[in-house]
């Protein structure tokens, strides 16, 4: 399953949908969903995403570093109650935006 | 009609004009040529030149194609010798057994040399394909071999580095954790500090293999260091956070419980980032309270921003830590259901026998029908009585020559300092330069914290230490310590160390003052002495350990001595 | 005879190009090999023993241009097995004769390209 990537029309958003198991196996196609963009805001939508594990958590801190670290402004959306869960636990809540 | 490159080419045919044409073709073409005027030649001759591809007749004497094919295809074994049959045989029957002995192509009579260039060529690229398959699953095969013996060295190293704590050596620790923990990532630490407390660590590195355990061993190397040198909780994680978010990758990070038992004072300090929830189990009550994850993975936050907060929790003897990695709740069975929270809380329910608690969790995984995963890590750790806990002897690594026997100095620790600095391994390690006192580091140490952290706290902070007398107040206290240290304007605490020869041996005089209100001196040290009270000044333990305890200038000023006889 | 329906022509230059210096050689193979395979022809008393020899001879005269030749080989090849002892007399009587016939034409080859001592 896919990384679907959107640009926003005035180029200032990009919006990633991660579909299925967001794990290790994602890892070339979500960063290069990214890296050859300059970011401002970035929204991570997990309303497809089945599972996520430490990898996943991962991909996320590389995109944060990409985006600017402390002066990033990235929002992951639509997670599951079992994708809260594990985000929440790993306190991803303080580094993320995240509903 | 010149091919990519050259091939040694054999052909088996018993028409002698028809081989002399078909090598003048192929020599034509570039190839090497070698012939064989039947099958049992060709065999022979495959067996000893080796040739690329093999143009076979079907109808020899002595052997005939069919039987020379099947040969020489199981002399070739895994390596493709593609094997064209020179053939007019046009029953299908016969083309059959072609296929069946492993023919890969057919050429009939007359030879065309387009046709038959054109299937040499195709043959040959088959053949490269094979081999360049054969070539990776090689390398691959030794690659997996090099990975797998770096795997067992670093297993090696690591576990020299693990042995150097008490994991094994103390009696109040019961673990578990698969053999191969280390490559998934698991990782589990205990040691003593010089005061007798214990910290225990229980991490989860992200990702397996050699990765995990490369994180591993400089955090095990800050996590004893600092543990043995009398550093808290909160130094050293700060430590360890800066140590991996320096040398590890953006993507990587260790999720970890961090624990501080102390049997002195009969309490738990905990930090816990990205774990699961850890269970503080209370004997007398039966109570399970949950440590949460409050904090966010070592080495992802910058020393700026990390946060060391930890929690405390009184403990009673016989109460129990159970902590765990995430491979026992996210155990899978057939249908990918979880093991989860909930089954784990019903085998806490169901739990009669305290010590039975891992088997009965191990029990309850195996009828849950998961597969074992090799990363279910599980360590329980109960508060025992201080005397039934014997701390290792520290080794000391100098020479023994060189020794202060005769000195003084003061320090002032202002607010600015009060706030952010721990003093007390700095002190340790300058007294322990005395190698009289090295055989009481441990009352030493003990003494030395009790007193600066009345000092701070009760002095300078103006806690009450009645606060600590239950559980709720116990939390409330430590929240209030941080909250009024974090805003801390004015105040010292000033420490005085003296050392002097004796005629014996030699004689430490200890002096903490404080610029807080004081206290009642005369109405504390009117309680008999008392070991087993939640709360108190701790006024108990410096009076047991030291000598002389005295308290002056209406309780701000402490002082105690330590003596020992010269060595021999 | 040396019409084309005996013997194709473009295919003796497509050997001569092929065989260069070794053309002369492969003629006298050819010439020889066929020999014996008449000879063994005429002498055969099975009928695997035609089919073989038959088998063999339409090969090479195949790879040699001599279409008739081929076809009669062919027909011995296929037939051997099934027709009366008579019938595969007359069939090999033919073969005999059409070799006959081209021969000369072969040797002619022979003669025009001397041999490499």
């Amino acid at each position: 399953m896919p990384v679907v990537t959107e640009v926003s029309p005035d180029g200032q958003k990009l919006t990633i949908s991660v579909k299925g198991r967001f794990d290790f196996a994602k890892h070339q196609e979500f960063r290069q969903s990214y890296e050859d963009k300059q970011l401002s805001a970035v929204v991570v939508d997990l309303k497809d995403a089945t599972y996520l594990d430490s990898s996943a958590l991962g991909m996320l801190l590389l995109l944060r570093d990409h985006a600017g670290g402390d002066d990033s402004d990235i929002r992951v959306v639509n997670s599951s109650t079992d994708v809260r869960k594990i985000l929440a636990i790993s306190n991803f809540d303080k580094l993320f935006d995240i509903s | 009609m010149q091919p990519l490159e050259p091939l040694t080419i054999l052909i088996a045919e018993d028409s002698a004009a028809d081989r002399l044409l078909l090598a003048s073709i192929l020599r034509r073409q570039g190839h090497q040529v070698l012939t064989a005027a039947n099958g049992a030649e060709a065999v022979d001759a495959f067996r000893e030149q080796q040739p690329h591809l093999v143009l076979m007749d079907a109808m020899m004497p002595v052997m005939d194609g069919f039987e020379a094919a099947r040969q020489i295809k199981a002399l070739a074994g895994e390596t493709l010798v593609p094997i064209i049959f020179l053939t007019s045989l046009s029953e299908s029957e016969a083309l059959a057994r072609c296929l069946e002995v492993g023919g890969d192509d057919f050429l009939a009579k007359p030879y065309n040399q387009v046709i038959l260039a054109a299937k040499i060529k195709a043959m040959d690229r088959l053949r490269r394909l094979q081999d360049t398959v054969l070539q990776q699953r090689d390398q691959i095969a030794r690659h997996h071999d090099y990975l797998l013996n770096e795997q067992r060295v670093a297993k090696a190293v690591f576990d020299k580095v693990a042995h150097a704590g008490c994991l094994n050596a103390a009696p109040n620790i019961r673990y578990l954790q698969s053999p191969y923990a280390l490559f998934n990532g698991d990782l589990l630490l205990a040691a003593f500090t010089p005061a007798g407390d214990m910290h225990v660590m229980l991490g989860d590195f992200t990702g397996h293999g050699l990765p995990a355990a490369v994180g591993a061993m400089p955090l095990a190397e800050v996590f004893y260091g600092m543990t043995a040198k009398g550093y808290g909780l909160a130094e050293t994680l700060r430590e360890m956070n800066a140590k991996l978010k320096r040398i590890l990758p953006v993507d990587m990070f260790c999720c970890a419980t961090m624990l501080c038992l102390s049997f002195q004072r009969r309490s738990v300090e905990v930090w816990n980032g990205g774990m699961p929830d850890g269970y503080l189990h209370r004997i007398a009550s039966g109570e399970r309270t949950p440590l949460p994850a409050r904090h966010l993975p070592l080495g992802v936050l910058s020393p700026e921003s990390f946060n060391e907060r930890t929690e405390v929790f009184p403990m009673a003897r016989g109460d129990r830590v159970f902590l765990l990695s995430d491979g026992v709740i996210d155990t899978c069975d057939a249908n990918e259901q979880l093991f989860g929270v909930q089954r784990l809380q019903q085998v806490f329910a169901a739990n009669r026998q305290p010590d039975a608690l891992f088997e009965e969790i191990e029990q309850a995984l195996r009828d849950f029908g998961g597969e074992a995963r090799d990363d279910v890590s599980m360590v329980e750790i109960s508060l025992l009585e201080p005397e039934q806990i014997t701390p290792p002897t520290l080794v000391y690594s100098d020479s023994g020559q060189s020794c202060p026997l005769d000195w003084s100095v003061s320090f002032e620790f202002r607010a600015a300092t009060l706030k952010r600095f721990n003093p007390l391994p700095y002190l340790l390690q300058l007294l322990l330069e005395v190698h009289g006192l090295r055989a009481q580091s441990g009352a030493l140490y003990s003494v030395l914290a009790e007193l600066y952290s009345n000092a701070l706290e009760h002095g300078v902070l103006g806690l009450d230490s009645s606060l600590k007398r239950n559980a709720s107040g116990f939390a409330r206290y430590y929240q209030e310590r941080n909250a009024r240290l974090g805003g801390l304007q004015e105040g010292y605490v000033r420490v005085h160390l003296q050392v002097a020869p004796t005629d014996d041996g030699g004689c430490l005089t200890i002096q903490v003052e404080d610029s807080g209100e004081g206290f009642d001196v005369e109405r504390v040290m009117e309680r008999p002495l008392d070991a087993i009270r939640l709360s108190g000044r701790g006024i108990s333990l410096i009076r047991q350990l030291g000598r002389n305890a005295r308290w002056t200038d209406n309780g701000r000023s402490a002082r105690v001595e330590f003596i020992w006889e010269a060595l021999a | 005879m040396d019409d084309d329906t005996h013997v194709d022509r473009n295919v003796l230059s497509a050997l001569r190009e092929v065989m260069e210096e070794g053309y002369p050689e492969l003629l006298d193979i050819f010439l020889a090999d066929s020999e014996e395979r008449l000879k063994a022809l005429r002498a055969a008393d099975s009928a695997a023993l035609l089919v073989e020899t038959a088998h063999s001879f339409k090969g090479s005269s195949s790879n040699m241009g001599a279409l008739r030749l081929t076809e009669l080989c062919r027909q011995l090849e296929q037939q051997a097995a099934s027709l009366p002892c008579a019938a595969v007399l007359e069939l090999v009587g033919k073969i005999d004769r059409e070799f006959a016939g081209i021969r000369p034409l072969y040797e002619a080859e022979r003669q025009r390209c001397p041999a490499k001592i």
